[in-house]
């Protein structure tokens, strides 16, 4: 019996080295913290003589490295017809080298910091706490020693939990996993009922949105303002499904036309710098309407161009509406650097729609409007165009299809929907300046619409929740959300490229069953 | 026989419109240009020389990341968004190498607080970039294994949202590593900045600083050995195989994978010694330092015409001059100077999409 190691090393340096690159973010601190709030395991630490942060960061480190094993051993385990032998010495192994480089890690900071070198000049996560805590309070050798034994232990655990998993690859399996899971829910007698019935699908609906909208009058101030945040983001996101979901243009610089609509608002309703003092409801259609004559124009020149143009020349346009915002040239008609304040609200019949409650309704209702419209659209022969083009444009073109106009149309009508839901940010914050509509703007859009599930409805309300209102639940991971988008954006490719939830049309076309893209050996990507 | 006429030339709207933006931008330029050369000049010769240096130095690194864009784009078709932070990864590579220098304590009798940086400066300068150039290919290197490889042969916006991700990723990962200061580079004391020599012009004297010329130079000599790599070693030949035709590049025994991963190896390295001297020129590293960079260096090699590799050179020293000369001659404020290289891509998109060399690639072949 020959049990091929290599993967199983190469799977301990790879944990490995997520394990360190954890810790000089500074994330197995925040993991510990986390974990303190979740499990309350206060006594179980006082009795094992750890302080609970502690044991929490040692349980943190112990999962990744019951995965490091799991994944080692599977890994190593394909190839041998002794499962069990391969599965122990596969895990074993992985987290021997995990442990070995972490504690290696422990080592080389346990004994700076004692030498008095202050790395967080350089890293500045490694602050002298942050050393304590991950040494478990003890010197550096006790420190490495601690991790090299808990990691090859927890090593051992994954490879023995992965005995009991199948083989294949994860990418398929995962894929597959969570295929069975959707299709279940839809195979569920409820969903099929409400799916068939016209009529029960109403009552859902109408369920669906008393809960939501009696949501607002039991939330503090402070849910109501996620909550405004989370309908924005859903109004964007919609918005830019349009573009990238239904007609396959990736816009990096979608905040310039969210920028367009909030300046427009600011303008024209506030007392400075112009003092115009317009009606919001007047202001708001002209921002829409600005931001859309804005796409048309943008988009004029660049849409005839190959599709990974756009993406730079977008992202280039949205620098532009940012620097020209802050710039001192544009002082006197923007507010430059400091920004537009007092932006006017809304009232309807005599109401003034200024507290935080009468602003989600207010979202709520565009959310409404913008889902009935895109609903209409995608089914429409505009939406049906806009598929076929994103699919294959020559072809598109064959059957008749003005790609030019319908690109242009979807530009703008996309650009309408972030006027939209700029003109209301604005009004609802009461002030708008240069730093909100910087490029995070358009990239966590662009992340709630790929996550979601391209070109669909649900999907992108469900990014809009999970990608904008979990990290409102979860304030710890607040530094880390960013990093998070940007990982996420590559495992979403690389896993699911047609999203969470992904649209049934376009899981036809991008991967037969797992929603994988099957990748042809050698083949040219079109 | 028949008489075939040649099909009529249709006038569309996009063309008129086309011919008047030309114009009018013509005229503003021209325009622009009389007024501050002949009518109202309001710099001197020497102003302008100023310009063109600054111009040159930053036209040479946007050409060394340029190329990158364009090495990464013949082959694979895609955008390596990503490639503005490899610069970045370059950049911390260089500033750690002289930071540890800097604490090595190399004492002699005239000068007891001599550090390792002082005491060889040029051997400093060889390690840091050794150090930042191996970091970047690395990154290059393994950006590609673990974003790209997978994806490849998906529809185009897989890959590139892909690179987008990586792109977010890095930033926000060195931000979270090294904080979000801007740290100072701290350069050996022979190549303190804004010190040179001076060239007397129009009576006062226009400094070119020497780490302004360590950067010409060293992007100069870069340019021409990879230049000598595409063109005469086996490896260049196998990469222009490869932009070629993938498939008829591997039937004739090319290992693909590999020529792919070189490239991004290469184009990585590049763009570490371009993080290197954008640290020891201009002296700021930070998360972001290579965002900027990275757009106005895609900007370059499509100016170029995007797999055309001298075309990026150019495009980049182009692209440089334009930055530093425009706000001048366009008379705006030079907060704006950002938003001319992205004019400057939009109004080539609009004119001449294949870029002012000529593409590489024709449409069909992409």
């Amino acid at each position: 019996m020959k049990i091929q190691l290599r993967h199983a090393v190469n799977a301990g340096v790879i944990f490995g080295i997520i394990t360190i690159f954890l810790f000089l973010i500074g994330f197995t601190g925040t993991a510990a913290d986390l974990f303190s709030d979740l499990f309350r395991n206060k006594n179980a630490a006082s009795f094992l003589g750890l302080n609970p942060q502690m044991l929490n960061m040692l349980i943190f480190l112990g999962l990744i490295g019951v995965w490091a094993g799991a994944y080692g051993s599977r890994k190593s385990k394909s190839q041998t017809d002794d499962p069990w032998g391969a599965a122990l010495i596969g895990g074993l192994t992985a987290g021997l080298v995990d442990g070995l480089l972490v504690s290696c890690l422990a080592l080389l900071v346990g004994t700076l910091n004692l030498r008095g070198v202050r790395i967080n000049v350089y890293l500045s996560e490694v602050l002298p706490d942050a050393i304590k805590l991950f040494l478990v309070g003890k010197s550096p050798l006790q420190g490495a020693t601690v991790y090299f034994v808990w990691l090859t232990l927890t090593g051992l655990l994954g490879g023995l939990l992965s005995r009991g998993l199948g083989r294949g690859s994860w990418r398929a399996r995962s894929g597959a996993a969570w295929n069975n899971i959707l299709g279940k829910i839809s195979q569920q007698s409820i969903v099929k009922q409400v799916r068939g019935s016209r009529n029960t699908r109403y009552v859902v609906y109408g369920i669906l949105l008393l809960l939501v909208f009696l949501l607002p009058l039991r939330a503090g101030p402070y849910w109501n303002y996620t909550i405004g945040s989370v309908g924005i983001y859903v109004l964007l996101g919609l918005g830019l499904n349009i573009v990238v979901g239904l007609a396959g243009l990736l816009d990096l610089g979608y905040v310039a036309f969210f920028a367009i609509g909030a300046y427009t608002m600011a303008l024209l309703t506030a007392p400075q710098p112009h003092h115009l003092m317009w009606s919001f409801w007047i202001a708001l259609p002209i921002g829409v309407l600005l931001a859309a004559l804005t796409g048309l124009l943008l988009g004029a020149p660049v849409l005839r161009m190959r599709g990974d143009y756009l993406a730079i020349v977008t992202l280039g346009f949205g620098e532009i509406i940012r620097i020209l915002s802050k710039s001192d040239a544009l002082t006197p008609f923007t507010g430059g650097p400091s920004g537009v304040k007092a932006i006017g609200f809304p009232t309807l019949f005599g109401k003034p729609f200024n507290s935080g409650v009468d602003f989600v309704y207010l979202i709520f209702l565009a959310v409404l409007l913008i889902i009935f419209v895109t609903n209409r659209l995608q089914n429409s022969r505009v939406g049906r165009a806009w598929e076929a083009m994103r699919e294959d444009e020559t072809v598109s073109r064959a059957m008749g299809i003005n790609t030019l106009t319908q690109k242009l149309l979807a530009f703008a009508i996309g650009a309408a929907f972030a006027g939209l839901g700029g003109a209301l940010f604005a009004s609802r914050n009461v002030f708008t300046g240069p730093e909100d509509h910087n490029l995070m703007v358009s990239i966590n859009v662009v992340a709630v619409v790929i996550v979601g599930g391209m070109g669909n409805i649900p999907g992108v309300i469900a990014g809009a929740l999970v990608l904008k209102g979990l990290p409102e639940v979860l304030r710890q991971l607040q530094d880390y959300r960013v990093l998070v988008f940007g990982a996420l954006l590559v495992v979403m490719m690389l896993w699911r490229p047609a999203g969470l939830i992904p649209s049934s049309r376009r899981k036809m076309e991008v991967g037969k069953d797992t929603g994988v893209i099957e990748t042809p050996e050698g083949g040219r990507g079109k | 026989m028949p008489n075939i006429k040649p099909p009529a030339r249709r006038v569309t709207t996009y063309k008129i419109v086309q011919g008047i933006i030309g114009v009018v931008f013509a005229g503003y330029l021209i325009w622009r240009l009389f007024v501050v050369f002949i009518a109202n000049p309001s710099y001197g010769p020497d102003t302008w020389a100023r310009f063109a240096i600054a111009g040159l130095i930053l036209g040479s690194v946007y050409a060394l990341v340029a190329i990158g864009y364009t090495l990464v784009y013949g082959i694979l078709r895609m955008i390596n968004f990503a490639h503005g932070d490899i610069m970045m990864i370059g950049a911390f590579g260089g500033y750690f190498v002289f930071e540890a220098l800097k604490s090595i304590p190399t004492p002699t009798l005239a000068d007891p607080e001599l550090t390792f940086l002082n005491a060889h400066p040029a051997l400093s300068v060889i390690a840091a970039f050794i150090v930042g150039v191996s970091i970047a290919a690395l990154s290059g290197y393994f950006l590609e294994k673990i974003a790209y490889r997978p994806l490849r042969g998906a529809p185009r916006l897989v890959p590139l949202i892909s690179a987008i991700g990586a792109s977010i990723f890095l930033e926000n990962a060195a931000q979270l590593l090294f904080g979000a200061q801007r740290r100072d580079y701290a350069n050996p004391v022979v190549l303190t900045r804004g010190e040179g020599w001076g060239i007397p012009i129009g009576g006062s004297n226009v400094i070119l600083t020497y780490t302004g010329a360590l950067t010409v130079v060293i992007s100069t000599l870069l340019m021409i050995a990879l230049y000598l790599l595409v063109m005469r070693t086996r490896l260049g030949r196998s990469m222009r195989a490869v932009s070629e035709n993938k498939q008829v590049a591997a039937l004739m025994g090319i290992d693909v994978d590999g020529v792919i991963s070189r490239t991004f190896i290469i184009s990585g390295a590049l763009a570490g010694a371009a993080g290197v001297m954008w640290g020891i020129h201009l002296g700021l590293v930070y998360h972001f330092v290579g965002f900027i960079p990275g757009i106005k260096a895609f900007t370059a090699a499509v100016l170029g015409g995007i797999g055309n590799i001298p075309g990026a050179m150019m495009g980049g020293l182009f692209l440089g001059l334009v930055e530093s000369m425009g706000p001048a001659v366009l008379g705006i404020n030079f907060q704006l100077k950002d938003v001319i290289a992205f004019c400057i891509l939009v109004l080539v998109l609009i004119f001449r999409p294949t870029g002012i060399m000529g593409e590489v690639l024709t449409e069909e072949k992409v």
